[in-house]
C-alpha cells in the first residue's frame, strides 16, 4: 500500500509525464517521514533491551555504583602502599587533577597524587561525593562465561531446541489438518465442535493443572519430554482458530479446479491450500517456537527430577533465585543468551514468510 | 429426476462430512485423551470440598461452593478490577499490532525487513525477564521512563505504586508482547489481493478510503481472531502482577485480578474446590462474551472464501 | 474415609474414583507403615529430595547439592536419591500439585518455619522413626529440638541449621562520618562523638543513621539542604522479608493470642513498624520500596549487599552473599527496644512428607543430610549448625572459603562471636508461629508491607488498627 495522489491519474500520456516527477518527490518525502516515525517507535520500543545489553557487560560493583553510566565503567584505582584507592577528578589550586581518595571525610578528605606520591597526603576541603570519579571503560565478559558454564548452556540449548522443533512440527501438521477440517468441509455439528474447541481455552491452566498432572503421572510420563511433546500432535485451539480464520479467506476457485482434476481432499490441501496459506503457517510455526522456547512452568514441574533434560527458561531461574544477591548482570546475560537463538531462527524464517504467496494465476 | 438428485447430494454430503471429521480427528482424539477428563474433573471438584490438607473427610457439598462464590466480596471486586483493566488494554491489544503491521507493510518504508525483526524482538524475551526489565524501566525513582519525562520537565508518576497509574503501567509492559499480533496482522495483510487496491484507486479512493473499504473488510477475520483472543487473555490476566507484586494486589487492591485471586486460592490458600468454582464462573463469563462476539461476527467479519455466512 | 458419590452417570463415577484415588491419598494416610523394614535386595527405592521452598537453588548451592546426592548414592546402593529441583518461583505451586496428585516428594528442604507452615499438616511425625533408628537428640540444644515439636503434629523436624540475627555494618562509612563503631557485645553502651555514653537502642540508631545517610552532595540527613531525592548512601536497613520479622526485632510476639482465635498486635511490633515508617518517610534514613527495588541498590535483594548501606539487621544466611558489599564489613549487636533486646531467630531443616511412599528410606536420607553431609551443606547455605559440637568449626570453615580467583571470600576480622551471642536473644515466641488461615493472613501482611514501604503520608496508628480488623475478619471466616 502506498500513499497515492489525491486525484486519479490523467489519461493523456503528456500529462502523465508531467506528474511523474512530482509523485516520486512526494513518495520520497513520505518514505522519509514514515521511516523516521518507525525509527522513533522502534528506538523507544527496544530501549529496555539496550539497557539489558549494557548491563550484561557489567560487574555487580559497576552496576551499583552511584550514578552509574550506561556503559560499563569502573573507577580508576591507584595502588598506594598496598591498597587500591579510587581516583577522582579534583579541583585544586585552580586546576583539575586526577587524584586518589585516601581517607574519606564529610567536610574534608585526604588525597594522594598518583603523579607525585612522595608528596604525601593532600588535604582537600569539600565533600568528596560531589566529585566525579575518573572512569575507565571496563566491560566484562564474565557474565556470559558464567552463564555458559553454570547453566550447562550447550546441553540446555539442545534440550530447548529439540523440544521446540519437535513441538513445532507436531503443531503445524496437526493444526493445519484440523483447521482444514473446520474451514473447508460442511457437516452437522461443525459449529458446536468449533465452539467446544474454542472453549477449551476458557478455563485457566491453574485449575486444570492438577488433573492434567495426575494423568501424566498415571501414564508414567513425568520425568520425560512426553507431556511437553505429545499434546502438540493433537492440535491446540489458538493455532487452529488462527489457521481456520485465514483459510476461510482463501477463495474456492482453485479448490474447485483441483476437484475437477480429480484431486482428493488431502491433495487439495497440500497442493492448493498450503501454498496459499504459507504466511499464516509460518506464523503458527514461529508462535509455537517462541512459546515453547520460553515456556517455564511445564518443564519446571514435569522435568524437575531430570536436570539433564531441562530447558533454558528453567535454568535461567537460578540466577534470580537468591534473595541476597541478585545479579542483574548475570540475569541480563542469561536472558540475551536465551533469546538469541529464536531471533536468529526468526531472521531465517522471515525471509520465507515474506516471500509471500506466489501461485500461478493468483498474485497476492 | 428429482428422485435421482437427492441420493446423490446426500452421498456427497456424507463424503464431505466424513472427510471433514477425518481431518478433525487429531484434535478430537487429543481432546478426549488429554483435555476432557481434566475439565470434567474440575467441574466435579466444585461439588466436593477438596483442600490440600484435607482435614475434613472428602464429601459431596452440593452447591455450597457456588453459594460462597456469590457471597464472596473479593470475587466481585476482582471481576471489576479485571473489567476496568480490560477497558484500557483491549483497544491497545487490537489496534496497536494492526497499526504497526500497516506501517511495516507500507511500501514507503525503507528497510522494512529490519524493522520487522526489531519489532518482533521483544516478543521473544522470556516472560519473567521481560517483566522484571520493565519493572526497572518504570521504577519511579531510577527508571528511564520517568527520566525521559523529567527531561521534558514532567514529573513522572509512580507507575507501579500509584493506583491511578498502575493500569497504564501494566499496559506499557504488555506492549512488548505485540510481536505476535504484528505477525498475524501482517500475514493477513499479505493475503489481500492487490487487484482490490488497484480497483479502489481507480475508483478514486485515497489512503483512508482504501483502508476503510479494502483493508479492514479483508482483514476482518484476523481482527476477529485478535479480538477474541485478547478478550480471553485479559480475563485470565494474572502473571504480570504475580511477578511484579508477588500477588499482593497492591497498590490498594487494584492489581487483584480475578485470575490472580483464583491462582492464590489454588496455590496459596490451597482450597482446590473453591478455586475450581472460581474457574467455572470465569468460564461462563468468557463463554458469554465470546458467544456475543461470534454472533456479532456476521455483521462485520467477511470471509472471502465463503459464499454464505459461516461463523 | 467416607464420601458420597454423585450417582448420575458411570463416567462421573469413574472420574470421582480417579479424583479420590489421587487426592484421597493424603486424606487417608495418618501414620505410615513404620513396621516394615526395607529389604536389602530388590530394586533400589527411589527417594526424591525436593528443593527449593526455601534457600538452596542459588547457582553456588546447586553443584554442592548435586555432589551430596552423588555421594549418597554411591554409599547407599539400595536407595536411589534424586534431586528434585523446582525453582523457588514455582516451588509452592509445584509442591501443591504433587501433593494433590498423590505423588508427593519424600524429603523436602532446606525449609524454614514459614515455608513449613504454608503446608501445615503435610509433614510426617518423626517420633517413631527417631525411636526406631535410635537417633540421639541430645547433640542439639533442647530449645532447638522443641522448636520442631508442634502441638497436634508431633516432632516434625530434627534441628539442622539456625540463623541468629546480627547487625551488619560498614566501618568505613562510620570512619568517614566520624562516628564510633556499634558495640560488639550485648549490654555495652555506645559512645557518641561528643563522648557521652548512651544506651545502644533504636533511638541511638536513629540518630547515627541519620548522620550516615548522605545525599549526592555529601550532606547528611541531619543537615539543612539535605536532598532526600538524591540519596546515595542510607544509614539503616531493616529485615524486610516479612512484616512480622520486621516487628520482632523490636520485641518478640505472635499475632495469635493464646486462644488461637483473636488477633493481637504485639506492642513491640507496632513500635517497630512506626519507627521504620518514620525512618523512611520522615527522616529518610531507610530507603523506600521504590528505591529498594532499583538495580542501584541490589534490585530487590538485600540492599546492604549493594555496598551503599551503613547498617542492616539481618539473619546469618545473608553472610553467603554479602561479599558484594565490599571487603570490610563487620558484625555488631542488635539494638534494644524498651530495655529488651530481640535478635530474631530463624531455623531451617529437612522434613519428610506425610504422603511419602517410603518413609524408612526417606529417613535414611534425612539422617545422611543431617549427619555426614551436614558440614558441606551448612557451608553452602551459610547456615549455623544446630549441632552444638559443630559450631566452633563453622566460622573457621567460612573464613577458609576462597573465590575462584583465590582471594578469601570474607574479610579477615569479622566478629563472628556476635552471631553466636545473638542466639540467646532469640525471639520466643518465634515470629513465624502458627496463626489461623496462615496463607491468607500472610497475604494480607505482605500487602501491608508493600503499602507501608511505598506510600508516604499514612497514619500508622490507623493503618495498624485496620490491619488488626482485617486480619480478624479473615480469621473469623476460618
Amino acid at each position: 500500500m502506498s500513499v497515492t495522489a489525491q486525484r486519479p491519474a490523467p489519461a493523456l500520456p503528456f500529462a502523465k509525464a508531467r506528474t511523474a516527477p512530482r509523485r516520486s518527490l512526494r513518495q520520497r518525502r513520505d518514505s522519509f517521514l514514515l521511516t523516521f516515525v518507525a525509527v522513533v517507535l522502534v528506538a523507544g520500543f527496544l530501549s529496555p533491551l539496550l539497557r539489558s545489553f549494557a548491563l550484561s557487560f557489567q560487574t555487580p560493583e559497576q552496576i551499583s555504583q552511584v550514578d552509574a553510566p550506561l556503559w560499563p565503567a569502573s573507577p580508576l584505582t591507584y595502588n598506594y602502599k598496598g591498597r587500591d584507592y579510587p581516583v577522582y577528578k579534583v579541583q585544586i589550586n585552580g586546576t583539575t587533577r586526577e587524584m586518589a581518595l585516601f581517607k574519606k571525610g564529610r567536610t574534608e578528605s585526604q588525597f594522594v597524587d598518583p603523579s607525585n606520591p612522595s608528596a604525601g597526603l593532600i588535604i582537600w576541603q569539600g565533600s568528596w561525593r560531589t566529585l566525579t570519579p575518573a572512569l575507565s571503560f571496563a566491560p566484562t565478559f564474565d557474565n556470559y562465561t558464567n552463564v555458559w558454564s553454570l547453566l550447562n548452556y550447550p546441553r540446555l540449548l539442545f534440550n530447548t531446541a529439540a523440544i521446540a522443533i519437535i513441538g513445532l512440527i507436531g503443531t503445524v501438521v496437526s493444526c493445519t489438518l484440523v483447521a482444514y477440517g473446520f474451514a473447508r468441509f460442511r457437516y452437522p455439528g461443525r459449529g458446536v465442535l468449533f465452539l467446544i474447541l474454542i472453549s477449551t481455552i476458557f478455563l485457566p491452566t491453574a485449575v486444570t493443572l492438577i488433573p492434567t498432572y495426575t494423568i501424566f503421572v498415571k501414564l508414567g510420563w513425568v520425568g520425560t519430554w512426553l507431556p511437553l511433546l505429545v499434546p502438540t500432535f493433537f492440535a491446540n485451539a489458538y493455532d487452529v482458530f488462527l489457521l481456520r480464520q485465514y483459510l476461510l479467506t482463501i477463495p474456492r476457485e482453485m479448490d474447485e479446479a483441483a476437484a475437477i482434476d480429480g484431486a482428493g481432499p488431502m491433495r487439495t490441501l497440500i497442493s492448493v491450500i498450503v501454498p496459499q496459506a504459507w504466511p499464516v503457517i509460518i506464523a503458527v510455526a514461529i508462535f509455537h517456537l517462541v512459546y515453547s522456547w520460553n515456556d517455564f512452568f511445564a518443564p519446571l514441574i514435569y522435568l524437575s527430577t531430570k536436570p539433564e533434560l531441562q530447558t533454558l527458561a528453567v535454568g535461567l531461574a537460578q540466577f534470580s533465585a537468591n534473595r541476597s544477591a541478585q545479579e542483574p548482570g548475570l540475569i541480563q546475560a542469561g536472558t540475551l543468551m536465551t533469546l538469541i537463538v529464536p531471533v536468529i531462527i526468526f531472521l531465517i524464517f522471515q525471509r520465507v514468510f515474506m516471500r509471500g504467496v506466489v501461485i500461478t494465476g493468483v498474485e497476492k | 429426476m428429482i428422485a435421482f438428485r437427492r441420493p446423490r447430494m446426500s452421498r456427497l454430503a456424507w463424503h464431505e462430512a466424513r472427510s471433514g471429521l477425518l481431518f478433525l480427528s487429531p484434535w478430537i482424539i487429543g481432546f478426549l485423551a488429554f483435555t476432557l477428563i481434566p475439565i470434567v474433573a474440575t467441574l466435579v471438584f466444585t461439588f466436593l470440598n477438596i483442600k490440600l490438607d484435607q482435614e475434613e473427610p472428602l464429601r459431596f457439598v452440593g452447591l455450597d461452593n457456588y453459594v460462597a462464590l456469590f457471597r464472596d466480596p473479593q470475587v466481585w471486586d476482582s471481576l471489576l478490577v479485571t473489567l476496568k483493566f480490560a477497558a484500557i488494554s483491549l483497544p491497545v491489544a487490537v489496534v496497536l499490532p494492526f497499526s504497526v503491521a500497516l506501517l511495516l507493510n507500507s511500501r514507503s518504508l525503507r528497510a522494512s525487513s529490519l524493522f520487522r525483526v526489531l519489532f518482533f524482538l521483544p516478543y521473544v524475551v522470556p516472560f519473567v525477564a521481560g517483566v522484571l526489565i520493565w519493572a526497572q524501566m518504570l521504577n519511579s525513582d531510577t527508571g528511564w521512563i520517568n527520566g525521559l519525562l523529567g527531561l521534558v520537565g514532567i514529573q513522572g508518576p509512580d507507575w507501579l505504586n500509584d493506583p491511578s497509574w498502575v493500569y497504564p503501567g501494566l499496559v506499557i509492559i504488555g506492549v512488548w508482547g505485540i510481536g505476535g499480533g504484528i505477525i498475524v496482522n501482517q500475514a493477513g495483510l499479505k493475503g489481500i489481493p492487490t487487484e482490490l487496491y488497484d480497483a479502489a484507486r481507480i475508483d478514486g479512493a485515497g489512503w483512508w478510503g482504501q483502508l476503510r473499504h479494502v483493508t479492514l473488510p479483508m482483514i476482518s477475520p484476523v481482527i476477529f481472531y485478535t479480538l477474541v483472543l485478547a478478550v480471553v487473555e485479559v480475563l485470565q490476566y494474572f502473571l504480570v502482577p504475580l511477578v511484579l507484586n508477588q500477588g499482593t494486589g497492591e497498590p490498594g487492591g487494584t492489581t487483584r485480578f480475578y485470575n490472580l485471586y483464583l491462582y492464590q486460592t489454588f496455590f496459596s490458600y490451597q482450597d482446590m474446590s473453591y478455586g475450581a468454582t472460581l474457574a467455572w464462573l470465569l468460564f461462563l463469563i468468557t463463554l458469554a462474551i465470546t458467544g456475543v462476539l461470534f454472533w456479532s461476527a456476521r455483521y462485520w467479519v467477511y470471509y472471502a472464501g465463503e459464499t454464505s455466512y459461516s461463523a | 474415609m467416607h464420601r458420597t458419590i454423585p450417582a448420575f452417570s458411570a463416567v462421573v463415577v469413574a472420574l470421582a474414583m480417579l479424583i479420590t484415588a489421587c487426592s484421597g491419598g493424603n486424606a487417608t494416610s495418618s501414620a505410615p507403615a513404620v513396621s516394615s523394614t526395607p529389604e536389602p535386595t530388590g530394586p533400589p527405592v527411589e527417594i526424591k529430595w525436593y528443593c527449593c521452598l526455601g534457600t538452596g537453588d542459588d547457582k553456588t548451592q546447586l553443584p554442592v547439592e548435586a555432589k551430596v546426592v552423588d555421594d549418597f548414592n554411591k554409599t547407599h546402593p539400595h536407595i536411589h536419591l534424586v534431586f528434585d529441583h523446582v525453582a523457588y518461583d514455582g516451588a509452592r505451586a509445584a509442591f501443591a500439585t504433587r501433593i494433590a496428585s498423590g505423588t508427593p516428594p519424600d524429603v523436602v528442604g532446606p525449609l524454614g518455619v514459614g515455608g513449613a507452615e504454608a503446608f501445615r499438616g503435610q509433614w510426617l511425625d518423626l517420633t517413631d522413626l527417631i525411636a526406631k533408628n535410635k537417633v540421639d537428640l541430645s547433640v542439639y540444644g533442647q530449645g532447638a529440638v522443641d522448636f520442631y515439636k508442634v502441638a497436634g503434629q508431633g516432632q516434625i523436624g530434627i534441628p539442622f541449621a539456625v540463623y541468629p540475627s546480627e547487625l551488619y555494618y560498614q566501618p568505613d562509612m562510620f570512619d568517614e562520618a566520624g562516628l564510633n563503631y556499634p558495640p560488639h557485645h550485648y549490654g555495652d553502651k555506645y559512645k557518641m562523638p561528643d563522648g557521652t555514653m548512651v544506651d545502644w537502642n533504636y533511638d541511638t540508631v536513629r540518630t547515627i543513621a541519620m548522620k550516615l545517610t548522605v545525599d549526592a552532595n555529601g550532606k547528611d540527613a541531619t543537615q539543612a539542604g539535605f536532598d532526600s531525592k538524591r540519596i546515595v548512601q542510607y544509614g539503616f536497613e531493616p529485615q524486610r522479608d516479612d512484616l512480622r520479622g520486621m516487628g520482632a526485632y523490636f520485641g518478640a510476639g505472635k499475632l495469635a493470642a493464646d486462644d488461637n482465635k483473636t488477633v493481637q498486635i504485639p506492642d513491640g511490633w507496632a513500635q517497630g513498624w512506626k519507627w521504620i515508617y518514620n525512618g523512611m518517610f520522615a527522616d529518610h534514613f531507610i530507603m523506600t520500596n521504590q528505591v529498594y527495588k532499583s538495580t542501584a541498590f541490589n534490585g530487590g535483594g538485600y540492599a546492604f549487599n549493594s555496598g551503599k548501606v551503613a547498617m542492616q539487621e539481618n539473619f546469618l544466611w545473608n553472610v553467603c552473599c554479602v561479599t558484594d558489599a565490599g571487603g570490610n564489613w563487620d558484625l555488631a549487636a542488635i539494638p534494644s527496644n524498651g530495655g529488651k533486646t530481640t535478635a530474631v531467630f530463624n531455623a531451617d531443616t529437612f522434613r519428610i512428607t506425610k504422603g511419602s511412599a517410603h518413609p524408612d528410606e526417606a529417613f535414611t536420607v534425612l539422617q545422611y543430610l543431617l549427619g555426614p553431609a551436614s558440614k558441606t551443606l551448612l557451608n553452602a547455605y551459610s547456615a549455623f549448625p544446630a549441632r552444638t559440637a559443630d559450631q566452633a568449626d563453622f566460622f573457621t570453615g567460612l573464613e577458609a572459603q576462597k573465590t575462584d580467583k583465590g582471594a578469601p571470600v570474607y574479610p579477615p576480622k569479622v566478629d563472628w562471636k556476635v552471631a553466636v551471642d545473638g542466639i540467646q536473644y532469640a525471639d520466643n515466641p518465634n515470629f513465624e508461629a502458627w496463626m489461623p488461615a496462615y496463607n491468607k493472613s500472610l497475604d494480607l501482611l505482605t500487602q501491608k508491607l508493600t503499602k507501608w514501604t511505598s506510600t508516604p503520608g499514612l497514619n500508622m496508628d490507623q493503618e495498624i488498627a485496620t490491619l488488626k480488623t482485617q486480619l480478624q475478619a479473615i480469621w473469623d471466616k476460618g
